[in-house]
């Protein structure tokens, strides 16, 4: 039961989700239970609702990425400085003029501005020899701010219709999903995926801190980098489609350990479900709530992830020491 | 067989270990003390390949630890460092297990009760045990321990002790920093003291 019960919750929100929206749907049980009948359940509905399954998904397992390469139970993207990397990576490119706003091309720069802050981040906090925990939160912080910053000055160049576009996104909606950058945010997650999985024994033992790592076995840094390689695609792929959705990679993974124990491997699979059970949820509020407006889901998914970092430094637990 | 040769170790500036040689005997507990600061967990270290000397070389049997890989070294030599401390709610018998095979070990460090509770809620002297068990469970010819009866009371300490006699009767060479007084060490079947 607590094995399937999340995948189960998954599947009922995403039916709720296809069923819901700004258009009546008649009939709606006949039209999802004939694949491309019906346009704004399969053309419409379908595409979003996926894209929401995908980013949570990506950002649960990018989450679990940052907190097990930092041994640190704060760690996410958006402290890593990856999200806002991605954010300027995204944003550089179409300020270039080289691609458009949610293109198969926007993300690539995306996933690569990721994968320089995320690297800056790391490379900064081990300048003073070994990496630690600390260091990299403060970095961090820092990179973040300064890709942050970055990609508002860089917005204030574009055109209006550009710049309205990058606002909107960078709030994260995923209205603006495509079928192509769809294709491109499964291949980035599957990609981010396998080598979270990969590495996840590895992660388990770097919990025990780096020293008993190597003692163990483990080529800590190597780990490391794989672990940033994978929270790159998983958090570049997301955030250039979609905007930063703050919180799930905090939440998500917290909310799994809590349920299924620390094994990393385990937590590759639930981190995942359960961060693209948010997302939906969130996104479906976001879209249905203030009709015929539509709110950011980050405002949603913040509600949701904000109480469990509250949570982790006021509530004593064996899960993750805090203290 | 481990053989230090002319080390000198420097550690933020300061020199904590001066041109030292050594030879420590396969199959036998060797046991390094002295005050607080002489350098007895650096040596400890340096056998381990976690830290490398400035000048001289460390082998164990032909390997040189510093230039060895991680995975290759794992099978050589097993560490139980000293204040090891666990940030995830992994049981007992999960950590001991990501190094080796767990159920005589536990029985053998009275771990066995203990095998389903989370190591972020044991003691102190507890969770040195785990660290000790899970050093040999990785089953290796070297077993490195660092302050390992610190925290243990005289019935934990015996018990231990006993394993490791057994475990250097079975042909392991077992490294031992501790702070006892000589007299204290019958145990050992060699005592370092000086190593400047």
């Amino acid at each position: 039961m607590k094995k399937t019960a999340p995948i189960v919750l998954l599947i009922v929100a995403a039916v709720a989700a296809m069923s819901v929206g700004s258009s009546q749907v008649d009939d709606f049980w006949s039209a999802l239970l004939n694949p491309g009948s019906n346009e704004i359940v399969w053309q419409i509905r379908f595409p979003r609702v996926m894209a929401a399954v995908i980013v949570g998904a990506a950002l649960g397992i990018a989450g679990l990425m940052a907190q097990g390469a930092c041994n640190n139970a704060i760690a996410e993207p958006a402290i890593l400085g990856t999200a806002a990397g991605a954010s300027f990576g995204a944003v550089a490119g179409i300020a270039t003029g080289l691609v458009q706003v949610g293109s198969l091309a926007a993300l690539t720069f995306g996933t690569a501005g990721a994968l320089l802050a995320t690297s800056i981040t790391f490379k900064l906090a081990a300048l003073r020899g070994a990496l630690s925990s600390f260091n990299l939160i403060i970095v961090g912080i820092a990179v973040s701010a300064i890709f942050t910053s970055l990609v508002g000055i860089t917005s204030a160049v574009l055109n209006r219709a550009d710049a309205r576009s990058i606002s909107f996104w960078s709030l994260g909606s995923l209205a603006l999903v495509t079928n192509e950058n769809l294709l491109g945010l499964i291949i980035t997650t599957l990609a981010g995926g396998v080598i979270a999985w990969f590495i996840a024994p590895m992660l388990d033992r770097l919990s025990l801190g780096d020293h008993s790592a190597f003692h163990l076995g483990v080529n800590v840094p190597r780990v490391r980098l794989l672990a940033l390689i994978s929270l790159s695609l998983l958090a570049g792929g997301a955030v250039s489609t979609v905007g930063v959705i703050a919180f799930i990679g905090l939440a998500a993974p917290h909310i799994a350990r809590f349920i299924y124990g620390p094994s990393h491997r385990a937590l590759t699979i639930h981190s995942a479900i359960i961060g693209a059970f948010i997302v939906l949820v969130a996104d479906t509020l976001a879209r249905t709530i203030a009709q015929p407006n539509e709110l950011p889901i980050g405002l949603a998914t913040a509600l949701i992830g904000a109480p469990v970092l509250i949570a982790l430094v006021s509530v004593k637990n064996n899960v993750w020491r805090t203290q | 067989m481990i053989t230090i040769d002319e080390i000198t170790i420097v550690r933020d500036g300061r020199e904590i270990i001066y041109d030292y040689s050594e030879q420590i005997p396969a199959g036998s507990i060797t046991v390094i003390v002295g005050a607080n600061g002489c350098g007895k967990s650096t040596l400890l270290a340096a056998i381990a390949g976690d830290i490398a000397p400035v000048k001289g070389t460390i082998t164990i049997d032909d390997v040189h630890p510093i230039l060895t890989s991680p995975a290759q070294l794992a099978q050589i030599r097993a560490v139980a460092i000293q204040n090891q401390s666990y940030t995830l709610g992994f049981t007992v018998q999960q950590v001991i297990e990501m190094a080796g095979a767990s159920v005589q070990v536990m029985q053998a460090l009275e771990l066995t009760d203990l095998a389903h509770r989370q190591v972020t809620a044991l003691s102190g002297g507890e969770t040195a045990r785990v660290s000790i068990a899970t050093a040999i469970a990785q089953d290796t010819p070297v077993l490195l321990l660092d302050e390992p009866l610190a925290a243990q009371d005289i019935h934990s300490r015996k018990r231990i002790i006993e394993l490791l006699q057994k475990l250097a009767e079975g042909g392991k060479t077992i490294v031992v920093v501790a702070h006892s007084s000589e007299s204290e060490l019958s145990w050992a079947d060699k005592v370092i003291k000086q190593f400047h």
